[in-house]
């Protein structure tokens, strides 16, 4: 029902290159068939984390849910927000704070990945009180933890970026690359 | 009411989708570098009863917090409710303490389970109670023991029938 593909070789050994700490990055894209939806999975140093494009209308459905005011609701869908699974593959801690991440544009530039408590902070002036879905700031993961949460980037519909996302085992730094990383669409392509 | 349904069948697609691809439910319950008690609470129940977490005291609780929305804890609920059947319900308890909904949300919901839970199903309407956990993300469990103490944490989705952690259960009911 899902098709592996896996990336070109040569942009695996490029981005390898580039990271002084991880010693092999394994990256696959999935993709739904049925609703051609992508998902890019990469495995590092003791580290696995899974991003899932998201349609714009399952962020509504769950924001409208909470009973968030429509304009709320309509902030967070205009967001570029994958699902996101990060996992300790590990047998040692695990730790990652969302503020060390960037996203980098296809001009080079790189900015800072939307927090939680960012987001918490904008939601409690308009009144919102509901603080889950979105993926904690930090992690601090014991041997088979992990977790799920929203990843938000200001970025319209299918645009391409990278994700720069780093982490810690036993207080030793690491960094990954996730490259060519697409928005979801507005809406599923329409089948005949 | 319409909201919802909607949200139950976004939330089943999405774990549809993601299900294959999330890690396996691994079932390593890690024990807490230094035990504390575990912060009594009054939450309600199903039928808008009170219940006390220290009423369960001389029992070993398993306290899951969890949604409806969290495809994590969909998938290991199944896990739970068997964990509960098998081990006597005088030594231990299961409670899943729900994050900011109401009964009927969760009704709805777990008429969409393969097994419907018969466990204590509790709700954190402004989800006090996980914060005085420290919980950050969904599902987030602890493993409490007989005087009260936190043992074990879980952080994600886990098979909790599994030999392992009945053996766990066990142990700490046989302290």
């Amino acid at each position: 029902m899902m098709k592996c593909l896996l990336v070109k070789p040569a942009l695996l050994i490029a981005m390898l290159m580039l990271l002084t700490e991880a010693a092999a990055t394994e990256v696959s894209i999935h993709k739904n068939e049925i609703s051609g939806l992508l998902t890019w999975t990469a495995a590092d140093e003791g580290f696995k984390i899974e991003l899932i494009q998201l349609l714009p209308d399952f962020i509504r459905a769950i924001y409208a849910k909470h009973n968030f005011p429509k304009q709320e609701v309509e902030r967070a869908a205009a967001y570029c927000i994958f699902g996101t699974i990060i996992k300790n593959t590990s047998d040692q801690h695990l730790s990652y704070r969302v503020s060390d991440w960037r996203y980098r544009t296809q001009d080079g530039k790189q900015y800072p990945v939307k927090t939680k408590t960012q987001w918490l902070e904008e939601w409690r002036k308009a009144g919102i009180t509901f603080s889950w879905t979105l993926l904690p700031d930090t992690g601090e993961f014991a041997v088979g933890d992990w977790q799920q949460g929203f990843t938000t980037v200001k970025l319209p519909r299918e645009t391409t970026f990278d994700l720069i996302y780093k982490w810690q085992l036993d207080g030793v730094a690491h960094t990954g690359i996730l490259e060519n990383l697409r928005c979801a669409p507005e809406s599923l392509p329409e089948t005949s | 009411m319409k909201n919802t349904f909607l949200i139950i069948i976004l939330t089943l697609s999405f774990s549809l989708n993601a299900d294959w691809q999330q890690p396996e439910l691994s079932h390593n319950l890690t024990a807490v570098k230094k035990v504390i008690q575990a912060s009594d609470f009054e939450l309600q129940d199903m039928d808008e009863e009170k219940v006390k977490l220290s009423d369960y005291r001389g029992k070993v609780v398993l306290l899951n917090f969890w949604a409806t929305w969290c495809p994590p804890c969909i998938r290991e609920m199944p896990s739970m409710e068997r964990l509960h059947q098998r081990v006597s319900a005088d030594d231990f308890k299961v409670i899943a303490v729900n994050q900011m909904e109401d009964a009927d949300e969760v009704f709805a919901f777990t008429g969409q389970l393969e097994i419907d839970p018969t466990f204590e199903i509790l709700f954190d309407k402004t989800s006090e109670v996980s914060q005085d956990y420290a919980v950050r993300g969904l599902p987030t469990t602890y493993l409490i023991d007989k005087k009260g103490n936190i043992r074990y944490r879980a952080v994600g989705g886990r098979e909790f029938d599994h030999a392992e952690v009945v053996k766990l259960v066990n142990s700490l009911i046989d302290e």
